[in-house]
């Protein structure tokens, strides 16, 4: 437990970086996935 | 919108995290490491008052058009810039807390913040209270007009003349940027970066809006 404290404590920047880019990459991830989803939406509104 | 455009907006926010939390800054007096909230905080305040401008622009053109492309624009704004000022009020406070000890002061920048929320919350109240579309597109219209001329005044003005604990603007009263060069390269990026995720975001709204009408008149 003290072991990972410690590698918490040294490493903080790039823990807080890694978080931070994964959150990101989840949120585009998703915005990116509307974006096709309604693509697609749009296509098949305009066949009907 | 372009998939080369996405993928140039997730590099260069990807970028602008990875040089924001790494590299090095000059020391400054008071705020030190805190000083790099502004790579997120400005950027996403500055948003707010675009996407502010662009609602008021759609209002006038729907009041003098009466399209209701131009309602659902200025509306889908609005919206994005509700979100974008709640983004500026939590990276705001929670820069407060290590700054100055607490996430919520009253200091003037809050306040007129807090305002400002209150003033576009009631925009959307006053949407979902009226069943006409037309008379809603209209009123609505006319609030977003008087509603976005309160901005300048509670985010550069008010700001300015009275005293506050919040660090100078970024353009300071003295029309200058004093900025050190890595961090001002790295801001700009952010704000580029901000700035075209907006309009991807906005350009959806925009779009699943209509689809949404579309459908309501089908039905």
């Amino acid at each position: 437990m003290s072991s990972l404290y410690n590698f918490l404590e040294l490493n903080a920047m790039y823990v807080v970086l890694l978080i931070t880019l994964i959150i990101w990459t989840g949120i585009f991830i998703y915005i990116f996935k509307i974006d096709r989803k309604l693509s697609r939406l749009e296509k098949e509104n305009k066949e009907f | 919108m372009s998939i080369i455009f996405k993928i140039i907006t997730y590099l260069i926010i990807s970028g602008v995290i990875i040089a924001g939390i790494l590299l090095p800054i000059p020391y400054i007096p008071a705020l030190e490491d805190k000083a790099r909230v502004i790579y997120f905080h400005v950027p996403t305040a500055w948003l707010s008052v675009v996407a502010f401008f662009i609602s008021m622009v759609y209002s006038v053109k729907y009041l003098r058009k009466k399209e209701n492309i131009d309602d659902i624009k200025a509306y889908s704004a609005a919206g994005l810039g509700f979100l974008f000022t709640i983004l500026a009020t939590t990276t705001g406070s929670l820069w407060a807390k290590f700054s100055w000890g607490s996430f919520w002061n009253w200091d003037p920048r809050e306040t007129s913040i807090f305002i400002l929320l209150l003033i576009y919350g009631a925009y959307f109240a006053l949407r979902s209270a009226i069943d006409s579309y037309e008379q809603r597109a209209k009123l609505s219209s006319v609030y977003a007009i008087i509603a976005f001329i309160t901005v300048p005044f509670f985010i550069f003005i008010m700001p300015r003349i009275v005293e506050t604990l919040h660090p100078d603007p970024i353009i300071n009263n003295q029309g200058k940027i004093n900025m050190d060069r890595t961090m001002l390269f790295i801001f700009l990026s952010s704000l580029a970066g901000f700035t075209m995720l907006f309009f991807w975001i906005y350009n959806l709204m925009v779009r699943s809006e209509i689809l949404k009408q579309k459908k309501i008149i089908t039905e």
